[in-house]
């Protein structure tokens, strides 16, 4: 039943900003490890609010295991909150 | 029989996401799609399953399985925990491109409505109500994600509007009307009615009804006086004519929380705290809607005795999650042994300006400040920054839920 794990790791992220109805595209992040990935689709954007903060959640998969990244738009800040590569 | 039909064009249009919950999920996490998965409200192998995907479903799983039930059916099942935030964005997406063709939208749930295009422009209303269907199909899938896909369903009135929806899933378009009403109702059983099962099914049984056809037959008369027993006998008669009985906007009445409680070995005390933190969700709800609140209920369900309840009204209005847990904790003292499932409600609502003066004015107007002050806090920086210390360990226990049927809090 514990097939997902839950983080709060702080990371880099390389994102590009255009247009559309998603303007904002992670497309790959580096975590503490070191460790780069490269984010194949976003699966799905939401903004959610923690009190008035906004923080955007982006559901992404390198292909591989599927990882959730939480943009803070007031602290600029990213964190990866969970990782599930139990699939296989 | 015919004649009676509602035979106007057909300007309701029910939708329906497919396998809601599941099918979010196989939209964010693309790892997950074309697999069988099921959501659940908390990770246990006893809990009961929300949402199936069209995988799980494929296999005989069913929504209110138990996951250890599932799990035979599917050995490879990939069981997820429901995750409010991401459905309440996609209900509110939804919303937004329905509202696109008309101001005039019901959400009956949070993966469900209908648009009443009679009362748009004639822009909209004039064109082909099956083209706007697959232009909302389309919307959907450019809009939130590929993997998304609905039902939809056109017709004179709610009720056939979701029967429609009903009839191809996944992702089917259909439309009754005047002309296939009676071809659609022959491939029906009574219970892909909304509304009939159980208690009604076996009602129109017990009379000789059987099929939606022998129900679509059946006169207005029989349907009341010995069916349903009420009006609504009539109601039926209309509703399954393709005329409108369900364009109605329920009252709130009573506004309530409940907790299936994570061991059914808790000590009181620790049972009493999961109560006060549903007193303080309570609360916070009775206070979005602007509303107060004479009555306090508790129920409990226990393995031996079954259902237990205990209510209390008040002479004066009450408001905060304090008065509420004081009435409820007082009716919780005769609450049985061997507990597994809490609630708590508060009921004879009324709106807030409504408040008549009290002769404890100044007491009342001190509560209400901290309450309001407590309640600007927790907007501010998130829900329960502040909350009484009673309930500090019972918040990874009692999460917030998503409630079906309901689209006040979403």
């Amino acid at each position: 039943m514990d097939d997902e794990t839950f983080l709060n790791e702080r990371i880099e992220v390389l994102a590009s900003f255009g247009e559309g109805l998603n303007p904002c595209k992670p497309l790959r992040f580096r975590r503490v490890s070191g460790r780069e990935v490269a984010i194949s689709e976003i699966g799905l954007r939401y903004p959610t609010n923690k009190g008035m903060r906004t923080v955007h959640v982006f559901d992404v998969t390198d292909g591989g295991a599927d990882y959730r990244l939480e943009f803070d738009t007031e602290r600029l800040t990213w964190y990866l909150t969970r990782e599930a590569d139990h699939y296989a | 029989m015919r004649e009676q039909y509602n035979t106007e064009r057909p300007l309701i249009m029910h939708i329906d996401l497919n396998s809601c919950f599941a099918t979010v999920e196989q939209q964010a996490r693309p790892m997950l799609r074309n697999r069988p998965v099921v959501i659940v409200n908390r990770r246990t192998e006893s809990t009961s399953i929300v949402t199936a995907s069209y995988e799980a479903k494929a296999f005989g799983v069913k929504v209110g399985m138990r996951v250890k039930d599932a799990k035979k059916l599917v050995p490879g099942l990939i069981v997820l925990e429901s995750d409010p935030a991401k459905y309440r964005y996609v209900y509110h997406k939804m919303m937004s491109i329905m509202k696109r063709y008309s101001p005039h939208i019901t959400m009956k749930s949070i993966d469900e409505g209908a648009i009443d295009f009679s009362l748009t422009t004639d822009i909209i209303r004039n064109r082909d109500l099956v083209d706007v269907g697959h232009e909302m199909k389309l919307r959907l899938k450019e809009e939130i994600g590929r993997a998304m896909r609905c039902n939809v369903g056109i017709s004179t009135n709610r009720f056939l509007a979701k029967t429609a929806a009903s009839l191809h899933k996944p992702d089917g378009l259909d439309i009754i009307d005047h002309s296939n009403l009676r071809l659609v109702f022959a491939t029906l059983k009574l219970t892909d009615l909304t509304g009939i099962a159980g208690r009604n099914e076996r009602r129109l049984n017990a009379v000789g009804i059987y099929t939606p056809l022998e129900f679509l037959d059946t006169n207005a008369h029989i349907l009341h006086a010995m069916v349903f027993k009420s009006i609504l006998g009539e109601q039926w008669y209309q509703r399954l004519r393709g005329y409108e009985v369900d364009d109605v906007t329920h009252e709130l009445k009573t506004i309530g929380r409940q907790y299936v409680l994570e061991d059914r070995n808790l000590p009181h005390v620790a049972i009493l705290q999961r109560l006060h933190h549903l007193c303080e969700s309570v609360g916070a709800r009775l206070r979005s809607q602007g509303k107060r609140a004479r009555g306090v209920l508790v129920y409990a369900k226990t393995t031996e005795r079954g259902y237990w309840h205990a209510r209390h009204m008040c002479d004066l209005p009450f408001f905060s999650d304090g008065a509420i847990y004081a009435q409820a904790s007082m009716l919780f003292a005769g609450v049985p042994a061997g507990i597994y499932e809490i609630g708590v409600s508060c009921y004879e609502l009324s709106d807030s300006v409504d408040d008549q003066l009290s002769l404890f004015g100044d007491q009342l107007a001190r509560e209400q400040q901290v309450t309001e002050a407590i309640d600007a806090i927790n907007k501010r920086f998130g829900d329960r920054t502040i909350h009484v210390a009673d309930t500090l360990g019972t918040g990874s226990h009692v999460k917030q839920k998503i409630p079906f049927g309901s689209t006040r809090y979403l």
